[in-house]
């Protein structure tokens, strides 16, 4: 027993009023003035009797109801737990209960569901309890109650998710709950296949000093049988002026057998298109190409199914396909045989690529159309000026409409004087740079066509040497992309309209540079016309606790995400709201499958179809070792109870959760009533006595 | 009770109700009085006094020079010629005003009630032509009023300004109060009598042997005879000072007892030694004590 404010029991000196009550009060200050004491004197004995206690009980019940007050004001608590437990050591018990997608492996859900219900009823009545659900994110029950039955309820009516593994978030709840606990004995019961992967989020937590983590795992040592279809690449072509698509789907076996004779099979709005048998090592990946087919005009919801395993989140992976991924592009050359070489490089270049195509249309400057202007996404003027007449108004309405066109300045690039619309300022003759040449030496890695440079190790732009160049004058109002390492200008970009125009003030080819032999030529290539072409690619797949952006995604760009008759469907055919939080046009994508977003005002028109599939880092059920876990959050072993019940709490706390005086203060309170009542009791038998 | 309208200073000692009683009672008390002293006083001194107090019957015995012969010539009866001093005995009152006599629990102190004892014994015996006289003493002789017909009045007025302020002591006085009484006399003491009996009546037995007749008075306050205390409390002696811290509860019926005792004593000893003996406490009437005490002579007369 220790107190908080010991210093009361100077006021146990306080003790002495009763006894003085009892002593003095009972003899009158009076001074009985009487005739003799003759016969008085001859009784010695009674005349000392005033210095006894007439009725001990009262004393005792007096001074009793005084120490108690005093104690109750010095504020005692206990120390010992054993004790602390009969005065109020109910426990605050957080079960934390694994949802994510891997607790489908087998029966490993039912099993964890199964212990957590034990661990509600086990629960002493005085004990308060939450249950966390938590997969990726983490959220609870009604807190710190000790209604059984809707823990009971919790827990029987939740569901796997499609979400992956942290423990960081479920636990850094459960740290909050303990900590706002008044209980004083803290506990976590954490019921979960501990995998891995979800163990980086852990580092930060750190629960309550004395909390006792409980860990349950609800997996096995057998060995673990998973295929997962990793994802899928989808092959384009035209036949017949129909676009097909070739999807190749990759497959892994995170088990540890191998698995032969595997059925994958390709689905088209749930019908089975075709089926084909994979075998896979154990730990081992197997690719799946699948015959081609033919797209619609719309997005096709396609699927990739493999057989079902014990896991089966993963054995599917849903993606969409929508025709016209297609960057058509003009290179425009010289005529002959030396334009053709001259677009070599660049026409190699693009034709490698599927996300976007790029249909090549290569016409020399003295056979391209207005049509072929017309037809084309980007116009590639390579070495030559811009042609005159009514196709070289074509190319300045075609980028004044929002064209891309991009200029590739060699010898024979010869502008008109007089039209300078395309160009940012007049171009220069050759000018050549001496002994190994020059290279680039500034670079705007913030434009989208050097945005892929940025990275250290994704390429490295100063390695191609430029022997000549044609100097181009820009006004300070022009965006120089990139400068050659004497400060002239590499690259430009020049708008015009809605359109845009890049300037490369060297050759696509190796005649003035060795830039195309180089291995940053192709994603370079692709990058600056991709900009031209202003294009987007196209997702296919998002990934389940990922928030949908309405306005972002394309296709559903021109939706009014505000609109009432916007309708979205998740997979399950359940309408749901289009904003998230209160956010129009923000959708939270928490299930696998596909989701269906129309207005409904729009008639026939086709919905857009987003596919979502389950993050596959939860795929692998690599185990951590749950002591591990515990104590890395804990700062000590799993099981250590006896930290736990041992744990230093502050006295105040200690004493606050405890409330012993309370109990004090009641016990005080009772004495005095009870001596009120028999002191009055006695009076009055002593006054009827005296009558 | 006092009416300030009596001339007489000692006539607020005399209640009506009292003299009522006593009025009824005052053929008797002259009988008593007049056979008891006319047994008593065989060869009575002869009377000095020239104060003419009244006739009455020649009896066998009676002087026939004292025969009134020309009341014999008118009535043709024989009268005899009777003065104060002749028919009447001395009676004085010693009247114990110690500090103790001060304590009354009931508004009436044991002074005041033996100032009313003292006056109606007084003014009975005043009716009765006896010589009154009154001493007052402590534990010396405080005031002496020697027995005359004429000190009625003189004595009610001592009797008006007793101050009880001193310790009592019975010895000493008594025995200087034996040099008083060289007449016979009736003694009449009132007092507490706080003093062991034995000692009581070594200060009175010498009155008596000096042959008077002594008659006493016992007064207690009821307080004294049935402590009725509850609370525990610092108890003084009056007259010496003394506390002695007291719980009453217990303490009460042995001090009943004791008092019963003293009581029981000093009867038994003042009837050995022909002492008439009244216990009077003063929640009793005061006619009471009165009727108590002519009633005793009564008998004592008559067993004489």
């Amino acid at each position: 027993m220790s107190f908080l404010a010991p210093l009361f029991f100077a006021a146990i000196a306080a003790l002495g009023v009763p006894v003085l009550i009892h002593m003095i009060q009972r003899q009158r200050t009076d001074l009985v003035e009487f005739p003799s004491l003759m016969f008085v004197r001859k009784i010695p004995f009674h005349s000392l009797r005033r210095q006894r206690v007439r009725h001990w009980l009262l004393l005792l019940m007096r001074c009793a109801a005084l120490v108690l007050l005093i104690a109750a004001f010095a504020r005692p608590f206990l120390r010992s737990t054993a004790l602390a437990a009969v005065t109020g050591g109910s426990r605050e018990v957080v079960v934390l209960l694994d949802q994510s997608y891997s607790m489908g492996y087998g029966g490993r859900w039912e099993q964890a569901k199964d212990i957590a219900r034990g661990v509600v009823r086990d629960l002493a009545p005085a004990d308060e309890a939450t249950i966390v659900f938590f997969d990726s994110g983490a959220e609870s029950s009604t807190r710190s109650t000790t209604d059984r039955a809707s823990l009971l309820a919790a827990i029987d009516s939740a569901e796997l998710s499609t979400g992956t593994t942290r423990y960081g978030p479920a636990l850094q709840l459960t740290q909050g709950i303990l900590e706002d606990s008044d209980q004083p004995l803290l506990e976590a019961v954490l019921i979960s296949d501990f995998q891995r992967v979800g163990l980086d989020s852990a580092g930060s937590v750190l629960l309550p000093p004395g909390t006792v983590l409980t860990p349950v795992s609800v997996s096995d040592d057998s060995p673990t049988q998973n295929v997962s279809v990793a994802g899928v690449s989808v092959q384009r072509d035209l036949f017949a002026d129909r676009e097909r698509a070739i999807v190749t789907a990759r497959l892994a076996n995170r088990g540890s057998e191998p698995v032969a004779n595997l059925r994958v099979a390709l689905e088209l709005n749930g019908r089975e298109l075709e089926s084909l048998p994979v075998s896979l090592d154990a730990d081992g990946p197997a690719t799946v190409t699948f015959a081609p087919f033919t797209l619609e005009d719309s997005a096709m919801p396609i699927s990739v199914r493999a057989d079902a395993d014990r896991l089966p989140h993963d054995d599917v992976f849903h993606f969409t396909v929508a025709p016209g991924d297609v960057v058509p592009i003009l290179i425009v050359g010289r005529p002959g045989n030396t334009g053709r070489a001259a677009n070599l490089y660049l026409r190699q270049a693009l034709a490698i690529g599927s996300s976007p195509a790029f249909a090549v249309t290569e016409r020399s400057v003295d056979q391209v159309t207005a049509a072929d202007v017309e037809a084309a996404g980007v116009v590639v003027l390579n070495d030559v000026g811009l042609p005159a007449g009514a196709i070289g108004a074509a190319i300045t309405r075609f980028v004044e409409d929002g064209g891309g066109l991009w200029l590739a300045l060699g010898e024979n690039a010869r502008w008109p004087g007089d039209d300078l619309d395309l160009l940012p300022g007049p171009i220069e003759g050759p000018a050549d740079r001496d002994g190994r040449g020059g290279s680039l030496g500034f670079v705007d890695y913030s434009h989208p066509v050097f945005s892929v440079f940025s990275t250290p190790r994704s390429g490295d732009l100063t390695a191609p040497r430029f022997f000549r160049y044609r100097p181009l004058r820009v006004g300070p109002e022009t965006s120089v992309l990139a400068r050659f390492d004497n400060g002239d200008t590499a690259m430009a970009e020049h708008r015009l309209g809605a359109g845009r125009v890049l300037i490369w003030t060297s050759t696509l080819d190796t005649f003035w540079n060795d830039f195309a032999r180089n291995s940053i030529y192709l994603p370079f290539v692709h990058k600056a016309v991709e900009y031209l072409a202003d294009y987007e690619a196209p997702t296919s797949a998002l990934t389940s606790g990922q928030v949908l952006d309405l306005s972002a995604y394309p296709g559903a760009a021109d939706l009014d995400v505000s609109s009432p008759s916007l309708v979205v469907r998740n997979p399950s055919e359940d309408r749901i709201d289009a904003g998230s939080d209160g956010r129009p046009g923000f959708i939270d994508l928490t299930e696998q499958g596909f989701y269906e977003i129309r207005d409904s005002d729009a008639g026939e028109a086709d919905p857009v179809l987003v596919a979502v599939n389950v993050d596959l880092t939860e795929s692998n059920l690599e185990q951590v070792d749950p002591q591990e876990l515990v104590a890395i959050v804990t700062g000590r072993a799993a099981g250590d109870r006896s930290l736990g019940e041992a744990r230093e709490l502050a006295p105040e706390d200690l004493e606050r959760r405890q409330t012993l005086w309370w109990y004090l203060l009641i016990g005080a309170l009772g004495f005095l009533a009870t001596e009120t009542v028999m002191s009055n009791r006695l009076s009055q038998a002593e006054l009827d006595l005296d009558d | 009770m006092p009416t300030a309208a009596t001339a007489s200073p000692g006539a607020r000692f005399i209640d009506p109700k009292v003299l009522v009683r006593i009025g009824s009672l005052e053929l008797a008390a002259r009988f008593v009085v007049e056979g008891f002293i006319n047994g008593l006083h065989k060869a009575p001194y002869l009377g000095i006094s020239v104060d003419f107090a009244e006739h009455r019957g020649y009896m066998p015995g009676d002087d026939i020079r004292r025969i009134d012969w020309r009341l014999f010539a008118r009535t043709d009866r024989f009268y005899v010629k009777q003065f104060e001093a002749d028919t009447n005995t001395n009676f004085s009152i010693l009247f114990d005003v110690s500090k103790s006599m001060s304590f009354g629990s009931r508004g009436v102190t044991k002074l005041d009630y033996g100032r009313y004892l003292a006056a109606c014994l007084s003014y009975l015996s005043s009716r009765q032509r006896d010589r009154v006289g009154i001493v007052t003493f402590d534990d010396d002789i405080v005031e002496r009023v020697p027995p005359s017909a004429k000190h009625f009045d003189v004595t009610l007025h001592t009797l008006d300004k007793i101050v009880a302020g001193r310790p009592g002591a019975l010895g000493p006085p008594l025995y200087k109060a034996t040099e008083f009484f060289k007449r016979r006399s009736i003694l009449v003491v009132i007092s507490d009598f706080y003093e062991e009996p034995e000692k009581v009546l070594d200060a009175i037995k010498p009155l008596r042997f000096a042959g008077n007749d002594v008659i006493v008075f016992h007064i207690l306050d009821p307080a004294e005879v049935d402590f009725p205390y509850d609370e525990s409390s610092s108890f003084a002696d009056m007259e010496t000072g003394q506390k002695i811290p007291v719980v009453p509860d217990k303490l009460r019926d042995e001090y009943r007892e004791l008092v019963q005792d003293h009581i029981r004593s000093l009867s038994q000893l003042c009837s050995q030694n022909r002492i008439d003996y009244a216990f009077v406490n003063t929640k009793v009437p005061l006619d009471h004590a009165l009727f108590k005490y002519l009633a005793m002579r009564h008998k004592m007369t008559k067993v004489r």
